[in-house]
């Protein structure tokens, strides 16, 4: 197997899901580039995840009432999950349609929304949005349970256009007026939730859209310049069909996918990074009748994306530091106890999962990382990667063994690089690692004191690893 | 007039009323997995609650009329603690024994809740355990564990001293997949819940196979994998249909008799809880008018037992209670 095709597929499996154990990523790449790609995209074509035995060995899982559980179940789906790339747009909507715990107060309601976009996340775009304005943990948190007839509230009307599909502007213009907030706002009037059963005495029950039609305004009314007597789904078509959108949906992915851009309230001044990208998956968008699959397509087999230029170049979001180091070191596949702490690590990295800051979520990129978060983000990742009891660790261990008998400084650190990534260290510190590895010399592990000696060395190497500005980035 | 009467009519039954309400200590449950019966109407409930929630780990004392007893045990390693319990089951002196299929043991209290004893060995050799899932105590004190890993079940004595097995991994007369309950009726046959194969299979005390009920689905004695297990004193068995959200009774020869859905009232510790918070009676209210089946019904029910004067008494896992149903010998007014 050619180096650049493993290279290739790691960076396919880091983006379009969260990272996989280098026995993986070489099965993967034995299938060929192409059709990995389509089984990401077809994840009906890949096993399901066994409800049946997820539920049995995780009771409290089915209809799970505490935040705790869903936020648990979702970072358990994201570790085992065959279907990777839908768990990864599970979270890429999350990141984008978002809505939180603090609020809302049912983690079941979180966890319900959270699978819409699992279900729905690659499908036609207008059935993904309406099922989001039809979801009542989103009716809730943006107060559309709030807004009557006589008396409107534009959050959700203002929020879908400006956050869910349009965005303020491109090319530095506009994409819509206030005036077209209150229409939205006014075609949405009516949709709510009917009475939920309380916490007590037995738990609350999932909550249900229910229509109003004594609530809902049925005047005309003028959106984006079309006139009739909207209601919430013809605002959806609507919306569906301006080039906003395509380009909004675009850039999402290319930001989440491909390569950080700038903060999202930047967009309307500033142009994307790669224009060429962006209209070619607009163009999908129209091609296909709106699918968020054929955009996908077209940004996983592109030339921008495979090239060297895109690797590296994002900033990891703490759900894939964290679920990517399980996933290498094959921590926590299946089913055992102890993964509500790993599930809480995300969250000391600035990513509460299922509970963004505010409705405009969390500032990507660079930002991820401050002082505080990056102690945790190092921490973390040394811990994993230099506990050599793990049985994956001590598989990649093992891989590093049958290199050969005898390991030079150089290769030992390359190869202690490859089994972690690969990751591509700048010269300086490359140089650094290999400066550490030449204090102790060569190594070996024909005798048991050799073994155990080597098996140290590489925990620590790991460990450094972990620690480099590099391995933030994926 | 003439009355058409379809199906076994012979038993009639009723719902009784339910107990419990979900708490993490005290006067409630948190995911309860299993529940014996002792003779006096002693309820002994393991609670598994979840891992952040440690404090939910623990066996409830209940009586059947809903009066609270005590609770024993904790999340751990040591002794008298537990982490991933299944199943429990008493002994003849009243002894209780818990499973735990994640430390691979089987622990014994008294009745009071006092650590004794503990044993079990992980693996697939004789007399080894991997993943015990369910337990049922035969008329000589014998344990029988279902060996779940190992898609066998496997006797012991009560201080675990191996005695025989059956079983092994498949889907044919007498293998399994990944089995689940156990219960046994009065002649001593042994009724064993095949999970994932979706059926139950009778065999004979000495493990010989005679029967299997139900195959894969929803529709009428399909079973969707099936958990709890037992059979009352006519012989009639009634199952745990996990998956399909309800208990499903079939008469000895395994011929559908009905199935129970859930019918629960609120039970007294829920009108305490509610009491307490008018908030909540107003929400409920509206609830309830909405959807009134909702609270009442099964959600994975996953334990049936029986206790001595024939109450069929089931653990509704997801809503934290059980439900409690009888059957009359006269025809039931419901």
């Amino acid at each position: 197997m050619a180096e650049q095709d493993i290279a290739l597929m790691a960076h396919l499996m880091r983006r379009a899901g969260f990272g996989a154990s280098l026995d993986e990523i070489e099965a993967k790449a034995a299938q060929g580039y192409d059709n990995v790609v389509q089984e990401l995209l077809n994840p009906e074509t890949q096993e399901a995840v066994e409800e049946d035995l997820l539920t049995r060995y995780n009771p409290s899982y089915h209809e799970a009432a505490a935040i705790e559980n869903n936020v648990q179940q979702w970072v358990w789906r994201m570790i085992n999950s065959p279907r990777q790339l839908q768990e990864k747009v599970a979270l890429f909507w999350h990141m984008i349609f978002c809505a939180g715990h603090s609020k809302i107060d049912s983690g079941q309601e979180m966890g319900l929304m959270v699978d819409i976009f699992r279900q729905k996340g690659m499908g036609k775009f207008d059935d993904l949005l309406l099922a989001l304005s039809t979801n009542p943990g989103m009716m809730y948190y943006l107060d559309n349970t709030e807004s009557h007839k006589t008396n409107l509230n534009e959050n959700y009307g203002r929020e879908l256009l400006e956050l869910f599909s349009l965005g303020v502007g491109m090319d530095e213009a506009f994409n819509y007026t206030e005036d077209d907030v209150k229409a939205c706002a006014r075609a949405f009037t009516g949709w709510n939730i009917a009475p939920p059963y309380p916490p007590f005495p037995h738990g609350r029950s999932p909550w249900e859209f229910r229509f109003d039609p004594a609530d809902h305004d049925n005047q005309e009314k003028t959106f984006l310049g079309e006139t009739g007597n909207w209601n919430g789904d013809d605002i959806i078509e609507i919306v569906c069909k301006q080039p906003a959108t395509a380009r909004f949906l675009a850039r999402h992915m290319y930001n989440y996918f491909v390569a950080d851009e700038p903060q999202i309230p930047a967009w309307r001044l500033t142009p994307p990074r790669d224009q060429a990208a962006i209209e070619a998956m607009e163009k999908a968008y129209w091609d296909s009748d709106h699918s968020i699959k054929a955009m996908l397509e077209v940004l996983f087999t592109s030339d921008f994306f495979k090239a060297d230029a895109a690797r590296y170049a994002k900033v990891k979001n703490p759900a894939e530091m964290v679920v990517s180091l399980l996933r290498m070191t094959g921590e926590f596949k299946g089913y055992k106890p102890g993964l509500f702490d790993y599930s809480q690590e995300p969250k000391y990295m600035g990513m509460d999962l299922m509970n963004p800051p505010t409705v405009e979520g969390w500032h990507t990129g660079r930002e991820w990382i401050d002082s505080g978060t990056l102690v945790e983000r190092i921490n973390f990742a040394s811990d994993i990667l230099g506990n050599t009891e793990l049985e994956g660790v001590q598989s990649l261990v093992n891989r590093l063994m049958n290199m050969g008998d005898k390991l030079s400084p150089e290769q030992f650190v390359d190869g202690c690089l490859n089994l972690t990534g690969p990751v591509v260290l700048t010269d300086d510190t490359l140089g650094q690692l290999i400066s550490h590895a030449t204090q102790e010399g060569e190594l070996s592990h024909g005798t048991d004191a050799e073994k155990s000696d080597f098996t140290r060395r590489t925990g620590e190497m790991f460990q450094m690893i972990a620690a480099t500005a590099e391995f933030q980035f994926e | 007039m003439s009355t058409h009467l379809f199906g076994l009519t012979s038993r009639t039954f009723k719902h009784s009323h339910a107990i419990g309400r979900a708490e993490f200590a005290g006067t409630g449950f948190r995911n309860p997995s299993d529940m014996a019966i002792a003779p006096d109407g002693t309820v002994y409930v393991c609670n598994r609650s979840y891992e952040n929630r440690p404090d939910g780990v623990h066996v409830t004392v209940v009586t059947l009329d809903e009066e609270y007893v005590t609770e024993f045990g904790a999340y751990g390693e040591a002794d008298g603690e537990f982490m991933w319990p299944t199943a429990i089951a008493l002994d003849s002196e009243g002894n209780v024994y818990l499973a735990d299929e994640w430390l691979n043991r089987i622990s014994k209290f008294t009745s009071d809740g006092e650590f004794v004893s503990k044993w079990g060995t992980a693996g697939s050799g004789d007399g080894e355990i991997d993943g015990p899932a369910g337990l049922v105590i035969d008329a000589d004190d014998n344990i029988l564990v279902v060996d779940s890993n190992n898609n066998r079940i496997q006797k012991f004595s009560l201080d675990g001293k191996y005695i025989s097995q059956f079983g092994s991994k498949g889907s044919d007369d007498g293998q399994f997949n990944m089995p689940w309950g156990i219960g046994l009726d009065s002649d001593g046959h042994i009724y064993v819940s095949d999970w994932r194969n979706d059926r139950i299979q009778k065999f004979t005390a000495d493990g010989q196979w005679e029967a299997s009920i139900g195959s894969t689905g929803n529709g009428v004695g399909q079973l969707n994998r099936p958990n709890g297990v037992s059979v009352d004193k006519d012989g009639d068995i009634y199952v745990a249909d996990w998956m399909n959200n309800r208990v499903q009774v079939f008469a000895p020869d395994g011929r559908y008799i009905t199935e129970f859905h859930g019918e629960a009232v609120l039970s007294k510790w829920g009108r305490d809880k509610l009491a307490s918070n008018p908030d909540m009676i107003r929400q409920r209210s509206l609830a309830f008018a909405n959807d009134p089946g909702y609270e009442q019904k099964l959600m994975r029910p996953c334990a049936v037992k029986i206790d001595s004067d024939g109450k069929i008494v089931i653990i509704d896992h997801t809503r934290n209670r059980l439900q409690v149903y009888i059957k009359e010998d006269e025809p039931a007014l419901v």
